[in-house]
């Protein structure tokens, strides 16, 4: 009896490399809430500039993120992302990709959000109104739901008036209306629909009285603004907006990929504060916007990239990675890899960030696997 | 399942409930009138009065301050229980020409058993700011009819809403605000065809209260069991009074028949009273005798239900029975089966 497998749920031992366990991403996609930025300065500090200024001064302010395929954009703006979603004064909404217009950017917008989210912002919204007009002081979304449950303030007596304060502050009733029906269990799921431009019935729209379809990009900077609105109302610095893959617009007709830009920058122009959106492009694309539509790219004005990935850099972000792992410091940073290891696994990526991480996870599993003490060129030059 | 018994201690005396309370409709036209009942069905020694419509007529208002009790206006025995509604339904058009101090004083001197407090009623047709405002007020109502009120009878909170959580969240308001004895949910009638949300309003309230719920309007033969299994206390109707008008026979399981679409036939299928001794073509031309055979009607669904909870039968069964034969209702009743399976 041979075994050609061996399955075991014990931890691979990664001890020799004085590590608890393999650091590095096992999927070269970049992970959701990355912990470990391996960025460049220059880019971190760009970052950095936009979003304090915004968060500091109020006004918006854009920045786009370039840099070729693999050079770890999305890495960048989801990093960026995590670090701003601990702030308990801004809201932070990420979009994959484009699609096929505003409304797309819009939707997935209000989608990273979630239900929950937008909920409980209109458990924010009832909490406002109800400190001003009764005796009762709800400071959040949870103790507004509790006082509406327990009967402690009357439904009928802050939502009209909720709706007439969101519609003023938002110029879009509709929108206020669809907010405030998030808390009717009835017609929660509808006004989720309206909200996210998903699209609802004639019938089902009339049930909240709302007169408009959410079904262009007009409606959708529309109510995207009327959200921003509302937020600045409750308190809030400001929305980031991270839109990746902004290259794929390139795919869309030119006269869509002009109405597209178009919406942005009519979002742009009205709002000029609390806003702020990062872009992650190709920089061949950004390129061709750049010329093509100055309109779109002097609103945003400001553009970094991201380079290449060098030995120095590979050097810092494995250390980096190793340390998230290491019971103590150990004198040699990037053991149990070598320089010239890592400069032949950067040579074969081609300075591709995921690519890296993928490699070293895979190579460090084999050397522990085969008990090398050490992964030298060899080993490396084997395991590709 | 979320039928219950209960029983209800009134000053002129006590009624188990569930119970079904039949719309009187003395101090309307004459031809509504509700023919005699009391005595002739043992179920229902309870009445559904409008104060408000009583008050406005002046003669019979007259008698009532002088003397005569309510009880002997309406010809029934000194222990009939009364429930005494504010009349709201009536506001629906015009302006509210009462205040909770003055129902309160027309329910006292009635003698009622229960009062009903003051209240607007919602329309579907209404915007909902003016929905809103209304149920704000009916809430108003309620708390200075719970401030003034005294005495034996018991004070049933008048609640609107047509959503879930308006109405669980006027009742949590009003239970902790006033003193009620049970709640009373309005507003029904205007959208009883949409089963659904009916069944989901009442479940609403059910789960909100323990006390006494009351359902206005819809105790009628369609509804009745709907309100049983979703554990309503009590309803009223004037169904069998209306039907009778439209010369619309009722029957539990079958609903209303009218008259005309049976042609020739000796004896209809009830053993009640007035079918079991009587020719179609005899009771074809009495309306009294349809109100009352309608009545009875009402008064053999109830006792059904009532039979099969006693008799250990599965209650859901005979639902999914009662409710084959019309695809609306049994959609609704599968509504509420679903519904009240996670409640229980
Ligand atoms: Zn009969």
């Amino acid at each position: 009896m041979s075994n050609a497998f061996t399955i075991s749920d014990e931890q691979q031992d990664y001890s020799q490399y004085d590590l608890n366990a393999n650091p590095f991403p096992y999927s070269p996609v970049p992970n959701e809430n990355p912990e470990i930025y391996c960025g460049q300065q220059h880019v971190s500090d760009k970052i950095s500039s936009t979003v304090s200024s915004m968060l500091a001064t109020g006004k918006s302010k854009h920045l786009v993120v370039t840099g070729k395929y693999g050079n770890g954009k999305s890495h960048t703006l989801k990093y960026t992302r995590s670090l701003l979603r601990d702030r308990e004064d801004v809201v932070v909404g990420y979009v994959a990709q484009p699609g096929d217009g505003f409304l797309d950017i819009y939707h997935e917008f209000v989608y990273d959000l979630g239900f929950n989210r937008i909920q409980e912002l209109a458990y924010e919204y009832l909490a406002s109104v109800t400190r001003d007009v009764t005796d009762t002081n709800p400071m959040g979304a949870e103790s507004m739901e509790s006082l509406i449950d327990e009967g402690d303030v009357l439904l009928s007596d802050i939502v009209p008036e909720a709706i007439r304060r969101l519609s003023d502050v938002t110029k879009f009733a509709d929108f206020a209306r669809a907010i405030v029906h998030m808390v009717y269990e009835d017609t929660n799921l509808y006004a989720w629909q309206w909200l996210t431009a998903e699209g609802i019935r004639y019938e089902q729209r009339k049930e909240m009285e709302i007169h408009s379809a959410l079904d262009d990009d007009t409606m959708g900077v529309r109510a995207f603004t009327a959200f921003k609105n509302m937020l600045l109302d409750l308190g809030y610095t400001g929305v980031f907006v991270f839109v990746d893959e902004f290259e794929s617009i390139a795919r869309l007709t030119p006269k869509n990929e002009q109405a597209t830009l178009n919406s942005i920058r009519h979002l742009m122009d009205q709002n000029s504060s609390g806003l702020c959106i990062l872009f992650g492009c190709a920089p061949e694309v950004w390129q061709d916007v750049m010329s093509e539509y100055h309109a779109f790219s002097e609103r945003i004005g400001q553009e970094v990239s991201l380079r290449p990935l060098t030995s120095e850099h590979l050097y810092e972000l494995v250390e980096n990675y190793l340390d998230k792992e290491r019971p103590s410091t150990v004198e040699s940073r990037i053991r149990p890899f070598t320089e010239e290891s890592l400069d032949l696994i950067l040579q074969r990526s081609q300075g591709n960030v995921r690519q890296v991480l993928a490699l070293c996870s895979r190579i460090l599993d084999d050397a522990a696997n085969e008990n090398r003490q050490e992964i030298t060129v060899d080993f490396v030059e084997e395991a590709i | 399942m979320l039928y219950r018994r209960r029983k209800l201690d009134l000053p002129h005396g006590k009624v188990q409930t569930p119970v079904l309370f039949p719309v009187r409709n003395i101090g309307k036209r004459s031809s509504d009138n509700t023919p005699a009942y009391v005595g002739t069905i043992p179920d229902f020694s309870t009445a559904m009065i409008n104060a408000r419509s009583i008050r406005n007529r002046e003669p019979m208002w007259n008698r009532l301050t002088n003397g005569v009790t309510l009880r002997e206006e309406m010809d029934v025995p000194e222990d009939t229980i009364v429930f005494a509604d504010s009349g709201g339904f009536d506001f629906t058009a015009e302006e509210i020409d009462t205040t909770p101090a003055e129902t309160l004083d027309t329910q006292a001197q009635l003698g009622a058993d229960i009062y009903g407090t003051v209240d607007v009623p919602l329309s579907r047709e209404n915007r909902a700011a003016e929905n809103q405002r209304r149920i704000d007020q009916s809430v108003e109502y309620a708390l200075e009819a719970s401030d003034r009120h005294t005495g034996d009878a018991l004070l049933f909170a008048s609640v609107h809403g047509y959503d879930p959580e308006t109405i669980r969240n006027s009742i949590q308001h009003l239970e902790k605000n006033g003193d009620f004895d049970g709640y009373a949910l309005g507003s029904m009638v205007p959208i009883r065809t949409d089963y659904k949300k009916v069944t989901k309003l009442v479940l609403s309230a059910r789960q909100a209260t323990d006390k006494h719920l009351h359902v206005y309007g819809l105790g009628g033969i369609v509804y009745q069991p709907l309100l049983l299994y979703l554990g309503v206390d009590s309803f009223d109707s004037s169904a069998f009074i209306r039907s009778a008008g439209n010369r619309n026979y009722l029957i539990p399981g079958f609903g209303g028949e009218p008259l005309r679409n049976i042609e020739s036939l000796d004896r209809l299928p009830c053993p009640c009273p007035v079918c079991g001794q009587r020719e179609l073509d005899e009771i074809r031309e009495d309306r009294t005798a349809l109100t009352k055979h309608n009545l009875w009607a009402l008064a053999i669904e109830l006792r059904r239900f009532r039979y099969v909870v006693e008799a250990g039968r599965d209650v859901e069964e005979y639902l999914d029975l009662r409710f084959q034969g019309n695809e609306v209702t049994r959609r609704a009743y599968e509504t509420a089966k679903q519904q009240v399976r996670r409640l229980t």
